[in-house]
């Protein structure tokens, strides 16, 4: 075990550590509701088309944080307009806008001197890089999405499941939908800083996909899918230090890795105790649901 | 005129360029009118990514870049079929882990080279101006093939995407009309990875698709209108990135501009659709796929 320590014995990767830990709970709690939402691939889009907002924040110099979150949000608001139009399927609207503001980044960057080095950062990560501002912005950051999505957990988990249900009892959809897309682009731009453009919604689906497979109950597969992100972030960490490969592919095959495991092994729905149960009743052969809390 | 289409492509490379871009805008159209009316953009956004491993050993062990991802995009082409397939997980999440997955593997792979950064760079977003008469070679044929394929089972691909349960009736083997479509698509992407690179194929795929799906009306005029959109972008994106380095000495990554060449066309027409359908006071008949669930 003394490899673990000397991984973590310097500042710089104990920073890293702190960064990896929360971003990776984070992710993995907010994640649950992407999955339950099933906006994996608008996720992808938010991670892509955000990344322009990284590029022009760096420019301008201003805050990178802010300036990615402030587009981020006008991606989203994008994609909602295009979304409402009838001719157009969401996941085309929702392909556009990826490939579109990924370009738009790609292009403004290569305006700047530097161009390769700058690029690669930004689409892999630098988790190495962060400095103590870095992590207690993150950090601020988890708080600030934790009390978004806890203080209204019931209704949101409701409209997820039952969208109708939700609306007859009188919530507003359209609020309810703004918090979950408004959480889920602040996570994505802590997760950037660690995992980069492309990788960081692995950091954010892989966790609760697997962590699915361990819970039918939304709270304790929130808590699961935070702990396998905190723990992926750890783990690929020491991976990325031994064998010497970059931070941010090393945690995303972990996290890989978890999800490839869980759905194998995971007691609840895992495909051993189905193939176990399978002959029970046929309810192991319908897809997991989670109950409300 | 001759300032627009012959002075900037006076020079060899600018030739090969112009023919490269043009072939993939055409036929990129085509070939993604299926993608969008199959709603596959997240699948054909995924296979960019997943081929990205084989495209990057390829390169490192100085083989065919064309043949290594043909390789790592029939095998990813199988995986997504598969994976697809199984209802036990939601397909978006493991899509979303299987790309970034494979994506980190492609990465690691680059980074043990020496030059990380502009290998990725080149690998990531392709090298327009640098592509050569047999790469150009190479595409044409790749694109006579999924032309062919397109038109030999054109009746039964739409069949099956308009109509699954009456396809499976009717004795059409759906499986395979879907892993030959994700072949197609992989075939496509490949070719293309040279030139634009593996995150700005997507760009290719769906936009012009989407831009003629706001305009035409039966499946035959929007391949004609995705083609020439497809191929007008490939011609102007190379006219203003050559106009900008050579007139105003801005450097902007050839494809990168390409593909927002193409995002502008979508988002003018979309603004003319509306503007006429506020001024005939009438609504445009959505497209046929809008409401093919």
């Amino acid at each position: 075990m003394t490899f673990i320590t000397e991984t973590f014995s310097s500042s710089l990767m104990q920073r890293a550590l702190l960064e990896a830990l929360i971003a990776g709970s984070l992710a993995g709690a907010v994640g649950v509701h992407v999955v339950l939402r099933r906006l994996s691939f608008f996720t992808m889009a938010l991670t892509h088309a955000t990344f322009p907002g990284l590029v022009l924040a760096a420019i301008l110099g201003v805050s990178l944080f802010l300036g990615t979150v402030a587009f981020g949000l006008a991606v989203v608001a994008v994609i909602a307009l295009l979304g409402m139009r009838r001719d157009l399927d969401s996941s085309t609207v929702t392909g556009v806008v990826l490939a579109g503001g990924f370009a738009l980044g790609v292009v403004l960057l290569s305006a700047q001197p530097g161009f390769s080095k700058d690029l690669s950062a930004f689409l892999v990560g630098s988790i190495l890089t962060v400095e103590t501002k870095d992590v207690v912005t993150t950090a601020v950051a988890a708080v600030a999405v934790l009390v978004l999505i806890v203080v209204p957990h019931k209704e949101l988990v409701l409209s997820a499941f039952d969208p109708g249900a939700a609306e007859s009892l009188g919530y507003r959809l359209v609020l309810l939908d703004l918090i979950v897309l408004v959480a889920i682009e602040i996570t994505v731009v802590t997760s950037i800083q660690s995992m980069g453009t492309i990788l960081s919604v692995a950091m954010i689906v892989a966790p609760a996909a697997a962590a699915r497979f361990w819970s039918d109950h939304v709270v304790t597969t929130m808590i699961t899918s935070a702990a396998i992100g905190a723990a992926s972030g750890f783990v690929g960490l020491v991976v990325s230090r031994q064998l010497d490969v970059a931070a941010g592919p090393s945690i995303a095959l972990v996290l890989g890795a978890a999800f490839a495991l869980s759905l194998v092994v995971a007691p609840a729905h895992g495909l051993v105790s189905r193939t176990r149960h399978a002959s029970d009743d046929g309810v192991a052969a319908s897809p997991p649901t989670p109950v409300a809390t | 005129m001759h300032h627009l289409f012959v002075e900037p492509f006076q020079v060899e490379f600018m030739q090969r360029a112009l023919v490269e871009a043009v072939l993939l805008g055409a036929f990129g159209g085509v070939l993604g009118v299926h993608v969008v009316l199959r709603r596959l953009a997240f699948i054909s956004d995924a296979l960019t990514h997943t081929i990205f491993p084989g495209v990057a050993i390829a390169f490192f062990l100085n083989t065919s870049l064309f043949f290594g991802a043909l390789a790592a995009g029939a095998l990813s082409a199988v995986l997504l079929t598969v994976l697809t397939r199984n209802k036990r997980v939601t397909s978006d999440a493991a899509l979303a882990i299987l790309l970034t997955s494979f994506f980190s593997v492609g990465v690691i792979v680059v980074s043990r080279g020496r030059s990380f950064s502009s290998d990725l760079t080149s690998l990531l977003f392709g090298r327009l101006l640098t592509v050569s008469w047999s790469d150009v070679a190479e595409t044409a044929i790749a694109m006579a093939v999924v032309f062919a394929a397109l038109a030999l089972v054109h009746k039964e691909l739409l069949f099956r995407t308009f109509d699954e349960e009456g396809a499976r009736a009717a004795g059409y083997r759906v499986a395979l009309l879907d892993f030959g479509l994700n072949l197609l698509i992989t075939l496509f992407v490949v070719a293309a990875v040279k030139a634009v690179g593996t995150v700005l194929v997507i760009a290719l795929l769906v936009t012009p698709a989407a831009t003629a799906q706001l305009v035409a009306r039966s499946v035959p005029r929007m391949m004609i209108v995705a083609a020439v959109t497809g191929a007008v972008a490939g011609w102007l994106g190379l006219l203003v990135s050559y106009n900008a380095s050579v007139e105003h000495d801005i450097r902007l990554a050839a494809g990168g501009t390409v593909v927002l060449v193409i995002s502008a066309l979508f988002v003018l027409v979309l603004a003319l659709v509306k503007a006429r359908s506020l001024v005939a006071h009438r609504h445009m008949l959505p497209v046929m796929a809008a409401d093919a669930a």
